[in-house]
């Protein structure tokens, strides 16, 4: 979907637990995020904290957007 | 240390008065078995069903296959933390039920349970429609949660399965087979000039009903670790995961793991089989990269120059093979790896969810994507209409003739990836 949807000139962030696959399938701005069963979150936390990482993940996912890349690149911290 | 299975083979299941193995026939007394499952207070009800190779007859949903086992003799018994106690397993000698087995089904614990047809084409698909099947129907109490559903079902499976075998306990095995196997430094010693050879056994625990147990513990989370291969012939290790049937490592595939019974098999000839590794399959990239790097350094402490590792699932899971593959062979271990592919109805697409260059040994065992239409049966055990919701299977795919269409990832370890059954993919 983020290749299709690349090949009209939008780009996008693929917020991606598993990194290598993300990289394996093309996608070109990656953010990592939590685990497959909770990507966007993560229930071991306290609800304030949960909260923190979901902003910062969706921080991260727009200024990942925002940025131009040469090629494929991971948005670590 | 030596284990020795003593193997009846069983040609029929009857139902009787009295629960005995006579002549080749199994006879169940259902009303005793009964009783021993339904101490579990989580089961309300269970009744049984028997299926027999060439019958018009298909079972679904199950949870889990499992070969009839129970020891005669050495330390524990067969499962260790669920029917015998925690104790070492993997000497003296076993009883083992041969052409048998057990696949529990009942009111389906989660959508990823499978199909096993007991003629027609869809037979064709698994080892389980050459066998005699008892199928207990395990009916849990009203608002079990499905966790909990899912460890009674388990376990449920199992004491059926000692049960059975444990008939046999007083009579002369019709054949046996004996496995020994040295302790690593004996080895050492004893084949220094063998290739040594490891066998990384990656087992799904990502929780949420994707658990294997060993000993009776949820491995999820734990270090890479070692298990000799005759504890895993004792039932050391026992699926608890509902991940797609098609390759899902159910206990059967692990009573006889056949990746471990080849490399026996060359033991002490033209390789040194030094043991299992066993390495968790995570649901977190970070849990993938520690499984995989612990385990590539045990095998380096062992001094080992080959691994051998399988898959258990698919998707994610394909990214624990790779770096499997990729640490190994970074310390200069040569490494084989074993999977299935997902590779779409017409077999165009992508196969595997992640690779690595330094995967150039992969053997595969069939695309659960194959597109199968099967002949209605005049017997269903089960519940047909768990077919709409199973992996591989969806809401059009029982026919108003009674057929059924579905992928092949819904017949229960038909892409086995420790290459249990004979299929494979070919490149055009």
């Amino acid at each position: 979907m983020a290749k299709t949807i690349e090949s009209f000139g939008i780009p996008v962030v693929h917020v991606c637990s598993i990194v290598p696959i993300s990289l394996a399938v093309g996608a070109n701005r990656i953010v990592p995020a939590t685990a497959i069963p909770y990507p966007l979150g993560n229930p071991e936390l306290s609800k304030e904290d949960e909260f923190k990482l979901r902003k910062h993940l969706v921080m991260q996912a727009l200024e990942a957007l925002t940025t131009d890349v040469e090629g494929q690149t991971v948005f670590k911290e | 240390m030596k284990l020795t299975l003593n193997k009846f083979h069983v040609k029929d299941i009857q139902f009787a008065e009295k629960s005995s193995f006579e002549g080749g026939v199994l006879y169940i007394d259902k009303a005793e078995l009964a009783e021993y499952l339904l101490k579990d207070s989580n089961i309300s009800s269970v009744d049984f069903d028997i299926a027999r190779p060439g019958e018009s007859t298909r079972i679904i949903p199950i949870k889990d296959v499992i070969q009839p086992r129970y020891k005669k003799s050495g330390t524990g018994q067969i499962f260790p933390g669920f029917v015998g106690d925690v104790e070492t397993v993997g000497n003296g000698e076993t009883n083992v039920l041969e052409d048998c087995c057990v696949a529990t089904s009942g009111k389906i614990v989660a959508f990823q349970e499978g199909i096993i047809d007991m003629s027609g084409p869809g037979a064709e698909f698994n080892s389980f429609s050459k066998m005699n099947i008892l199928v207990p129907l395990i009916q849990p109490i009203e608002g079990l949660d499905k966790h909990t559903h899912e460890a009674t079902v388990r376990i449920a499976g199992l004491k059926t399965a000692a049960y059975m075998a444990k008939q046999t306990l007083e009579l002369e095995p019709e054949e046996t087979q004996s496995f020994e196997h040295e302790t690593i430094l004996e080895m050492g010693v004893k084949y220094p000039d063998l290739p040594k050879v490891i066998y990384v056994d990656m087992v799904q625990c990502q929780g949420l009903m994707h658990d294997t147990y060993v000993y009776g513990l949820n491995v999820k989370g734990i270090l890479s670790t070692l298990i000799s291969p005759l504890e895993v012939f004792d039932g050391a290790i026992v699926s608890g995961n509902c991940a797609a049937p098609g390759h899902k490592n159910a206990t059967i595939h692990h009573e006889n793991n056949p990746i471990i019974l080849d490399l026996l098999k060359h033991h002490g000839k033209d390789i040194c089989f030094v043991g299992v590794l066993l390495s968790n399959e995570s649901a977190m990239l970070k849990e993938k990269m520690r499984a995989a790097y612990y385990t590539s350094n045990l095998s380096r402490i062992i001094g080992v120059d080959g691994i051998i590792a399988s898959e258990e699932g698919g998707g994610n899971p394909e990214t624990d093979l790779m770096l499997n593959c990729k640490f190994h062979e970074q310390k200069g271990i040569k490494t084989v790896l074993v999977t299935d592919e997902y590779c779409g109805r017409d077999g165009a697409s992508q196969g595997l969810a992640d690779v690595t260059p330094e995967a150039d040994a992969v053997v595969t065992n069939g695309n659960g994507n194959q597109f199968v239409v099967l002949p209605k049966m005049d017997k269903i055990i089960g519940d047909i209409e768990a077919a709409r919701v199973i992996t591989g299977g969806n809401a059009n795919s029982i026919g108003d003739d009674g057929t059924l269409s579905v992928e092949i990832a819904a017949i229960m370890g038909s892409c086995c990836e420790m290459g249990y059954e004979h299929m494979t993919t070919r490149l055009r």
